[in-house]
């Protein structure tokens, strides 16, 4: 049988859902085809979605009109506002989520989407015509015709599972068949592959737990959304608890690192530094005291427990036995063990910023399969794939989020510029504009262009609005109001901030460090407080609430030096991003630059003269040349009758 | 299409015992094999003696040393070939030109150390380093250029990078990583740390002054009313009669100028009209060119003849100077007695400050050499006092170029910043812009700060895996 659609999508992970959501929302036909349609946007590993900077690629994605955030408000059952104790720049909403809710949530959403069908098949082929990708096969037969393929295999690539030395399992992840035709095939098309590893910590059973011997989490009361355009219902919260290793475990562990497949020598890939198995944790700081262990639920109604810090490849026997060493895990009983994956990447150097690969016009690659890990940052490139897939259907140019943007714009640059050598997860300090990017002001960072290319519903892009006019609303009264010496200073002897002697303006009063929205409107009363001003819908966008219209206007205020000076820096960034360099440009020959870098800017090739400068190699000597060279060499190609063209 | 092949005479013009032609690029070989024709091209890294001819006529041009050095192991990474000749004006001249002619082109100044610096084998520190050896006027600016082309500069230079990524790496892990293994790391610490690096930038600088100095020279104006005896000491320091001296008064119309060493220091000597009341035409001209010439000035000598005032019109010509006024009694020769004794009353320190920084004054002689000795002791420790003595820096630590100065100027005001406003309570995350700031102002001087190095420590120090 033959079918045909705009864009089809291969694998419903989080980056294969994105993907296919994104790419429908723009209005083209759309095909997701995964081994299970009851498990799409699964969680192979933490039931948990974000964190510090990935917490903010979920807001983004949200902000991009995507699944991720709500389906996160509609499963979380415990939330916790990370690094609330620092300035609001650098909080990281983090949720554990329900593992049963969470897909189920996905999949009403998908099927909130008109122009978007699911088909229920494992991909093994892969059409061409020409240099082009034209469709897909599959297992049943099935030939998926189509304009734009997008594929997000995650780890199942010629995935191969490890649990001790002698247990290895062809899978994608435990209990699912890998994929093996796939990898071949791609490899046939030209795609370069590269191998890469990591691991997942053993579940326990909740009942076999000694509460008394655990330290409990509770997780933050209020109605924390990730999705500040959409409205899910929340469901009941439940804690964490915490306990720590001794001693006795680092006996364990030590004694039998030679039966771990990450460290015996069973796995070639490299994996990632900042999530290291427990033997590599032991091995690389023995004079740890100890080492924390989270016990988070993977469900309302599911017993059992992530061991969050133990990711593991020791066989089951060490496993039980290292985690009975543990205060209140003495008598834990383990319902799945820990286990390290092997699967093969596609090196992200071979992609343009829109995710397409160079060598391969039509195929679109995101997610895990580009060398990254985590369900947010798998999540983000699918938004990315699929919205510039559907745009290129239609002909309606790209889209590239810069890194004053985006986490996902600092993301994606990094891969396609920079490469991988360990599987990338984002991190706040990969961001030259740490202050711009905030969790807060997602929506106003990038639902606007969400907007232009037709990423939100209607029902998004009046929930936008009304934040914008909140926004307008509020910064106006900001500059207009003044509060009474006695008002203020009722307000900042509550908060413990240094009086003033006499009325001071609303805006002032904001730009303290102890002073929020909520109470500065209370503040102000009721006759002077602007929410009446602006229309009612405005009022349900939670204002002072961290992911509000308010906290944004807070936050600028209080950073607005700090903002500035990350603002200038970003427009510079800017003029170098605005300096295009031509796909076709002869790096070999200039001469002027540094053998090294022109070997790397010819294997990259920047888009422009920022990324050229990001580019490890590349000097800034090197960017002034360049500079010159492209100005010279552009001047040659444009003379008219300058006789035969430059040589390519 | 490979870069051009360069050449250029190595060593400066004049007599000297040989002079050195250097070539570099993909066709050294092919350049050295027309000059030398006659023979197998020599070993490399091996000196062997060669007939260099013109290319086009065959003619002997000299019996010279030749020596290949195949790149990558060159100092500029490409083939190079040097080629040392006899000495004197001429030679070395035509043997450049007879490469020209075989193929290779003219370099550019500095196009040398460019080409070793893009070819990695250099880096820009360095690369300024070599500059200064080549321009180095005295032995002491010598020193600090050696020391640099060792990359001491280099070295400490590093040293500051590496402070500077630590310090990313532990605001990285505060922000980052709230629930680690690892207690967060106090905002207090973070701070001191801060304090540190900017301790060691401004370190740096602080010797900065005498770097400038010893590249550019410590300027010294000689200053008085006409026939004070500054020519006649401007030659004595000089050592060679370079002003005209005679007793009729104006005879310095313009500001001569003199490049000499003392102590081992560079210096310009600069000597003046002199100063009088009712000056016309070119004297006035003259008087305007001192003027000006001591607004670049280290430090002012201002001539007095012994037993004589200075008078009003000179007094009010170094009024109101910012740098250092050293009062010289000249003439000591014409007096009996006592003739280096101090003259206290006579001395005058940075004018303005009243009296508090008071510089003695010193009686000399052009004539018999008396007291010169010492002036030129005090001239050496005015201007690079910074370098002299036991608590004197590493000469190695002498930044010595503009750029360096800038850059590491910025740096260390940017961290002080970043700093200060921990103190005042500003968070770690926005104070963190003023290290952005830093690391790019240091760029320039070290390359780029990637944020993969930032990891990379982040990653070694502490235990990360919630
Ligand atoms: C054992 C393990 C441990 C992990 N540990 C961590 C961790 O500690 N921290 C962290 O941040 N992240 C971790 N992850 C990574 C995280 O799960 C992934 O980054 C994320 O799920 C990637 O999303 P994705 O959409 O790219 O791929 P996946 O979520 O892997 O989804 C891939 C999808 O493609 C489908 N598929 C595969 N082949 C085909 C085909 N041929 N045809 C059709 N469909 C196909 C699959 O069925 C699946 O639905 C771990 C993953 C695993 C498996």
């Amino acid at each position: 049988m033959e079918l045909r659609y705009d864009v089809v999508v291969v694998g419903g992970g989080h980056a294969g859902v994105e993907a296919a959501a994104a790419a429908a929302r723009v209005g083209v036909r759309t095909c997701l085809i995964s081994p299970d349609l009851d498990r799409l946007g699964q969680m192979s590993c933490n039931p948990a979605i974000g964190g510090i900077a990935k917490g903010v690629v979920a807001r983004e994605v949200d902000a991009l009109g995507g699944v991720m955030g709500r389906a996160t408000d509609a499963s979380r059952i415990h939330f916790r506002m990370l690094n609330r104790s620092k300035g609001p720049a650098v909080w990281g909403p983090r949720a554990q989520c329900d593992r049963g809710l969470y897909p189920r949530a996905v999949r009403r959403i998908l099927d909130e989407h008109a122009s978007l069908d699911l088909v229920q098949d494992l991909v093994t082929g892969l059409e061409l015509a020409g240099s082009r990708a034209s469709g897909v096969r599959t297992r049943s037969g099935l030939r998926v015709r189509a304009r734009a393929v997008v594929v997000t295999t995650g780890t199942f690539l010629r995935g191969r599972i490890h649990v001790g030395t002698h247990d290895t399992i062809p899978a994608g992840r435990a209990g699912e068949a890998p994929s093996l035709e796939l990898a071949t095939v791609l490899e046939e098309a030209g795609v370069e592959l590269g191998r890469f590893k990591t691991g997942t910590p053993p579940r326990i059973d909740g009942r076999s737990v000694d509460y008394a011997r655990v330290e409990v989490q509770p997780g933050e009361e209020g109605d924390f959304r990730f999705s500040a355009l959409a409205w899910e219902d929340i469901p009941r919260q439940v804690p964490c608890w915490m306990t720590w290793t001794d001693e006795r475990l680092v006996d364990v562990v030590g004694e039998n690192l030679h039966r771990s497949a990450l460290h015996g020598g069973a796995l070639a890939g490299r994996g990632p530094r900042y999530c290291p198995s427990i033997e590599d944790k032991i091995v690389r700081f023995p004079d740890a005291d100890g080492h924390k262990v989270f016990l988070e639920p993977e469900g309302l109604r599911s017993r059992e427990l992530y061991v969050n810090g133990l990711s593991t490849s020791l066989p089951p026997e060490v496993q039980v036995a290292f985690l009975q060493t543990i205060p209140g895990l003495e008598e834990a009983r383990v319902t799945r063990f820990g286990y390290a994956i092997e699967y093969d990447y596609a090196p992200p150097e071979q992609l343009r910023h829109t995710l397409e690969l160079r060598a391969l016009e039509g195929l679109w690659l995101a997610g895990q399969i580009n060398g990254t890990t985590g369900y947010e940052e798998a999540a983000g490139q699918g938004v990315v794939a699929g919205a510039n897939a559907a745009l290129a259907v239609r002909g309606e140019g790209t889209f590239e989020p810069g890194r004053d943007e985006a986490y996902l714009g600092v993301m994606i640059d990094d891969l396609v510029t920079r490469g991988v050598d360990e599987p990338y997860r984002l991190f706040t300090s990969r961001a030259e504009f740490r202050l711009l990017l905030r969790q807060d002001n997602a929506v106003e960072r990038l639902s606007g262009r969400a907007a232009e290319l037709g990423l939100l519903t209607a029902g998004q892009v009046e929930q936008l609005e009304a934040r914008a006019r909140a926004r307008e609303g509020l910064e106006e009264w900001l500059g207009g109001a003044t509060l009474p010496a006695a008002d203020a200073n009722a307000l900042l002897e509550a908060v413990g901030e240094a009086p003033v002697d006499q009325g001071v303006r609303a805006g002032e009063l904001l730009a303290r460090p102890a002073v929020d929205v909520e109470g500065l409107l209370a503040a102000a009363g009721a006759s002077n407080d602007p929410r009446a001003a602006v229309p009612p819908e405005a009022k349900d966008q939670g204002w002072g609430a961290p992911w509000g219209v308010g906290h944004v206007v807070a936050t600028e205020r209080k950073y607005a030096g700090y903002v500035e000076m990350e603002r200038k820096r970003a427009q510079a960034l800017r003029r170098r991003s605005a300096v295009r360099l031509a796909e076709e440009l002869p790096y070999g020959e200039f001469v002027t630059l540094s053998t090294e870098a022109r070997q790397k800017l010819a294997a990259v090739r920047p888009g422009n003269l920022a990324q050229a400068g990001r580019i490890p190699g590349v000097t800034p000597a090197d960017l002034q040349n360049l500079l010159l060279e492209v100005r010279r060499y552009e001047g040659h190609e444009k003379r008219p009758g300058s006789g035969e063209p430059a040589a390519r | 299409m490979d870069p051009d092949t360069i050449v250029a005479v190595a060593t400066p013009p004049g007599p000297g015992g040989i002079g050195v032609v250097r070539i570099s690029g993909a066709k050294a070989d092919v350049v050295l094999g027309r000059l030398a024709p006659e023979a197998p091209l020599p070993e490399p890294r091996r000196a062997s003696l060669r007939a260099i001819c013109d290319p086009e006529s065959g003619e002997l041009l000299d019996r010279a040393l030749v020596t290949r050095f195949p790149g990558p192991a060159s100092f500029t990474g490409e083939d190079v070939v040097e080629i040392s000749t006899h000495g004197g004006a001429l030679v070395p001249r035509l043997v450049e030109d007879a490469a020209r002619r075989a193929g290779a082109r003219w370099a550019e100044p500095g196009e040398f150390s460019r080409r070793a610096w893009l070819n990695g084998k250099l880096d820009l520190a360095q690369v300024e380093a070599l500059k200064a050896v080549i321009e180095a006027r005295s032995p002491a600016a010598h020193r600090v250029a050696i020391h640099q082309l060792d990359g001491a500069l280099s070295r400490r230079i590093a040293g500051l990078r590496e402070a500077l990524i630590g310090l990313e790496a532990t605001l990285a892990h505060h922000i980052d990583f709230p629930e680690e293994d690892d207690a967060p790391i106090p905002v207090a610490e973070i701070g001191r740390r801060g304090r540190g690096l900017a301790g060691e930038l401004a370190a740096l600088l602080e010797v900065a002054p005498e770097g400038m100095l010893l590249r550019d020279g410590a300027v010294v104006v000689l200053a008085g009313a006409p026939n004070a005896g500054k020519s006649s000491l401007f030659n004595a320091l000089a050592g060679e009669a370079r002003a005209i001296v005679t007793p009729e008064p104006g005879t310095t119309r313009d500001a001569l100028e003199v490049a000499l060493s003392i102590r081992g220091f560079p210096f310009r000597l600069v000597d003046t009209a002199g100063v009088r009341a009712g000056a016309q035409g070119v004297e006035r001209e003259g008087i305007e060119v001192a003027r000006r010439a001591l607004a670049g000035a280290r430090c002012v000598l201002l001539c007095v003849p012994v037993g004589e005032d200075a008078g009003p019109e000179v007094e009010g010509f170094v009024e109101g100077l910012e740098v250092p006024v050293l009062r010289v009694r000249t003439k000591a020769d014409r007096v009996a007695g006592d003739g280096s004794a101090r003259d206290r009353a006579g001395a005058t320190g940075r004018s303005g400050d009243g009296g508090a920084d008071r510089i003695e004054a010193l009686t000399v002689s052009a004539e018999t050499g008396q007291g010169l000795g010492e002036l030129r002791d005090r001239l050496a420790e005015l201007a690079f006092g910074g370098l002299l003595g036991d608590g004197a820096p590493d000469p190695s630590g002498v930044v010595m170029q503009e750029r360096q100065r800038r850059g590491i100027g910025a740096a260390a005001r940017e961290v002080e910043a970043f700093a200060r406003a921990l103190d005042e309570g500003v968070p770690p995350e926005a104070a963190s812009a003023h290290l952005g700031e830093a690391a790019t102002a240091l760029e320039g001087v070290v390359g780029v700060i990637d944020p993969e190095e930032v990891l990379d420590r982040l990653f070694a120090s502490f235990c990360i895996g919630k």
